[in-house]
C-alpha cells in the first residue's frame, strides 16, 4: 500500500510542485492549505508523513506543533514531520525559524525552493523511521 | 521638620544625605569654634600663670582653674554634639535637641525657622555655646580685676561668633547680653555686693570706682560690640544667601537635566519601536518577495528535472539560464534583508557566547564541496583550543564563508587557501590567503563598497557579499582590510583578506565543549 503524505502550504505552486514529485515517487498526496485545514486532515487521512510549511497565514506550522503536543492527538504523535523552511537565507530568520522548529518536535527540514532529488530522499529516510518504530511496536 | 522621636527611618534614609552648602558651613564653623574654645582655654590658664609668675600680678588662681575646668567640660560636650550634628545629617541619630531647646528657651520660637532642621539644630547649639561663654568670661573677668581687666573686650569674640552661626537678631541680642552681663558685674562691684579682686601690680587700686572711667570703658565696649556685630552680620547674611542662591541653581539645573533625560529616553523608546517595525516590515517584504520565486524556481526545476516530459535542447538551455537568474535574484533579496537587518543594529541582538574554532568548522564544512570541485587545497592554521567570544555565530561563519568563497572562486584548480586564526595583543585576527588572480591595486579600495562587481562581471554575484562582511565585522568592532598580492606568497600573487575581532569580545572562558550551531545536513 502505497504511503501517505500529507502536504500543508498556502502556497499552491508549491504543493502542486510537491505532489508531482512526490507521486512519481509512488506517494499518495493529500493536501491542506493552512493549520487549520491540516489538523482536520490529520484526523480524516492518518497520513504516513506530513510535510509542514511553517509560515502560513491563519494558522502556521508552529502553531500546528504546539497544538499536537497535546493530549487530543496523542494518536498522531509519531507522524514524522517534514518542516519547509523559508527561502534558503544564512541569516538569523531561518535559524530562528528551524531552531523553534526543531524545539517543537519537528524531525528534518527542507528548504525552499525544493530540489527533487533532496526532497524524495527525506522523505524516504523519515517515512522508514515511522515504520520501523512501528514495527518495534507491534513486537 | 521632623523631630519627632519615635520615627524611624529606613536604611535607604538613612544613607549619608548630602550637606548643602550653608549646612556644611555651619557645622564646619562650629567646629572650627570648638577647636577655638580649646586654645581660648589654654590661653587663659598661660596668661593667668604667666601674670602670677612673671608679671607677679596677683589675684587668685584657684577660681580661674575651676572655670577652665568647666569650660572644658561643657566645650568637651558641645563637641559630643556637633559629632551628634553630622551624624545626623545622616540620618543615623534620632533628631532629639530641637524640641526641649525650644520648650525650655521660648524665646526660640521667635527666631524665623531655619530652612533645614540640621541648620535650626546647629543654632540652638550656637545658642547655648555663645551663652555659656559669656557667662564663663564674665564670672572670669569677676576673679581677674573687673573693669581692670583689659581682656573686657574679649567679649568680642563671642558677638563675633554669634554674628557668624545664629540669626542676626539673636546676635544682636546675645551683644545686649554682654553688654548686660558686663554692667551687672562692674555695677555689683562698684556697689560692694559682690568682692572686687584687683590685680595687684597692674592697676590703679581705686579704677574700679571711678565712674567716668567704668562709663569710657561702658560706652566703648556697647560701641564695639554692637558695630562687630553689624558687620559680621552683614557679610555672614550675604554669604548665607549666596550659599541659598547656589541650592536654588542646582535645584534648577537638575530639574532640567532630568527633563532633557526624559526627553532623550522617549525619543529612544521611540526609534526602537520604529526599527521594530522597520524589521517587521522587512521581514514580510522579503518573504513577499521570495515567495513567488520560489514557487517559479520549483516548477523550473520540475521542468529542468524531466517531470514535465522531454526537454529541447533550446528548452533546457533557457529554463537553466532562467533557474539561475532566479538564484540570483533570491541571493539579492537575502542580501538586501540581510543589509537592513544590520544597519538596523540587528546583530547585536544575535550575540551570545560562541566558540570561534566552532564557527570556522561550519564554515569551512559550507565550502568543502566547490574546493573540492576545483581540486583547491584548504589548509587551516589555527590553535587548538581559543577562548569563547561574544558574538553573533552565524554572522561570523557567514563572513568565512563568504571570504573563503570568494578566495575558492577567484582561485585556478589545484590551488591553495589558506585560512589562519590567531590571538593578537588587540583581539583575534583571522586571515584568508589564496593563490589565485588577486586583486589590481586600484581596485584594492573599492572591493567593499556596496555593489562592486569587480573586473570579471560574470564571476561577480550581488556585489554585497563583501560589504555585507564588513558591516559584520564592523558591528562586531572589528576591523577588516585586504592586501594583493598576498604579501606571504613567494610569487607575486593572490590576496590576502585579514579581518579582527576586538579584545573586548574575548571572554575568560575557553570553550567547554562543542555545540553545533548548523544542523546536520544542508538542502
Amino acid at each position: 500500500m502505497p504511503k501517505k503524505i500529507l502536504v500543508i502550504d498556502d502556497d499552491p505552486d508549491i504543493v502542486d510542485a510537491l505532489t508531482m514529485i512526490l507521486e512519481s515517487g509512488g506517494y499518495q498526496v493529500v493536501t491542506a492549505r493552512d493549520g487549520i485545514e491540516a489538523l482536520a486532515r490529520l484526523k480524516t487521512e492518518k497520513p504516513d508523513l506530513m510535510i509542514l510549511d511553517l509560515l502560513m497565514p491563519k494558522m502556521d506550522g508552529f502553531a500546528v506543533m504546539k497544538e499536537l503536543e497535546d493530549g487530543r492527538w496523542s494518536k498522531y504523535r509519531d507522524t514524522p514531520i517534514l518542516a519547509l523552511s523559508s527561502v534558503r537565507e544564512e541569516a538569523a530568520r531561518r535559524r530562528y525559524e528551524l531552531e523553534s522548529a526543531l524545539e517543537l518536535g519537528v524531525d528534518d527540514y527542507v528548504e525552499k525552493p525544493v530540489s527533487p532529488n533532496v526532497l524524495l530522499e527525506r522523505v524516504e529516510g523519515l517515512v522508514k523511521k515511522r515504520k520501523s518504530v512501528r514495527s518495534r511496536m507491534d513486537r | 521638620m521632623t523631630t519627632d522621636l519615635t520615627s524611624h527611618s529606613s536604611p535607604e534614609e538613612k544613607l549619608r544625605r548630602e550637606l548643602i552648602p550653608e549646612e556644611a558651613a555651619l557645622v564646619a564653623r562650629i567646629g572650627v569654634f570648638i577647636v577655638m574654645r580649646w586654645i581660648a582655654i589654654a590661653g587663659i590658664l598661660i596668661a593667668s600663670l604667666l601674670a602670677a609668675q612673671v608679671f607677679r600680678i596677683t589675684f587668685p588662681l584657684l577660681p580661674i582653674y575651676i572655670i577652665s575646668a568647666c569650660m572644658a567640660l561643657y566645650n568637651f560636650v558641645l563637641f559630643l554634639q556637633a559629632r551628634g550634628l553630622t551624624a545626623e545629617a545622616s540620618g543615623s541619630v534620632p533628631q532629639g535637641l530641637a524640641e526641649p531647646l525650644r520648650r525650655l528657651i521660648p524665646a526660640l520660637n521667635h527666631m524665623p525657622k531655619a530652612t533645614s532642621p540640621l541648620i535650626e539644630k546647629a543654632r540652638v547649639i550656637g545658642n547655648v555655646h555663645v551663652v555659656l561663654d559669656l557667662a564663663a568670661l564674665t564670672v572670669l573677668l569677676h576673679f581677674t580685676g573687673g573693669i581692670e581687666n583689659p581682656f573686657i573686650f574679649y567679649f568680642v569674640f563671642h558677638v563675633i561668633i554669634a554674628g557668624i552661626l545664629l540669626h542676626y537678631r539673636v546676635a544682636y541680642a546675645l551683644s545686649g547680653l554682654a553688654i548686660l552681663l558686663v554692667i551687672l558685674l562692674v555695677g555689683l562691684e562698684y556697689n560692694g555686693v559682690i568682692p572686687h579682686v584687683h590685680l595687684e601690680g597692674f592697676a590703679s587700686a581705686t579704677l574700679y570706682r571711678q565712674g567716668t572711667y567704668i562709663l569710657g570703658i561702658i560706652i566703648a565696649l556697647t560701641t564695639c560690640l554692637f558695630g562687630s556685630t553689624y558687620m559680621i552680620t552683614h557679610i555672614s547674611g550675604e554669604q548665607r544667601r549666596r550659599q541659598r542662591e547656589v541650592v536654588v541653581l542646582r535645584e534648577r539645573l537638575l530639574s532640567e537635566k532630568t527633563k532633557e533625560l526624559e526627553e532623550a529616553s522617549k525619543d529612544l523608546a521611540k526609534l526602537k519601536e520604529g526599527r521594530r517595525r522597520l524589521l517587521h516590515f522587512l521581514g514580510i517584504v522579503a518573504h513577499d518577495l521570495k515567495a513567488p520565486l520560489a514557487a517559479v524556481q520549483s516548477y523550473l526545476q520540475l521542468m529542468l528535472g524531466g517531470y514535465s516530459g522531454k526537454l529541447a535542447e533550446k528548452q533546457r538551455h533557457m529554463l537553466e539560464r532562467s533557474s539561475y537568474r532566479i538564484t540570483e535574484l533570491l541571493g539579492l533579496i537575502s542580501d538586501l534583508l540581510d543589509i537592513s537587518r544590520i544597519e538596523a543594529g540587528y546583530i547585536v541582538q544575535e550575540m551570545e557566547e560562541v566558540s570561534l574554532v566552532q564557527v570556522v568548522q561550519d564554515s569551512l564544512e559550507n565550502v568543502r564541496d566547490p574546493a573540492k570541485e576545483k581540486g583547491i587545497r584548504l589548509k587551516v592554521e589555527m590553535p587548538k583550543s581559543l577562548p569563547q567570544i561574544r558574538a553573533s555565530g552565524i554572522r561570523l561563519q557567514q563572513t568565512i564563508t563568504n571570504l573563503v568563497g570568494n578566495a575558492i572562486k577567484f582561485t585556478p584548480e589545484n590551488g591553495v587557501i589558506k585560512l589562519r586564526v590567531t590571538q593578537q595583543t588587540d583581539g583575534l585576527h583571522v586571515e584568508v590567503m589564496d593563490t589565485g588572480v588577486g586583486i589590481a591595486a586600484e581596485e584594492l579600495p573599492k572591493i567593499f563598497d556596496d555593489f562592486y562587481r569587480g573586473v570579471d562581471t560574470e564571476k561577480a554575484g550581488t556585489g554585497l557579499g563583501l560589504s555585507i562582511v564588513k558591516r559584520i565585522v564592523e558591528a562586531h568592532g572589528g576591523k577588516i582590510w585586504a592586501e594583493s598580492p598576498n604579501p606571504e606568497e613567494k610569487l607575486q600573487r593572490g590576496s590576502k583578506f585579514t579581518f579582527t575581532l576586538p579584545k573586548s569580545l574575548v571572554l575568560n572562558r575557553r570553550e567547554k565543549g562543542k555545540q553545533s550551531l548548523t544542523r546536520r545536513r544542508k538542502a
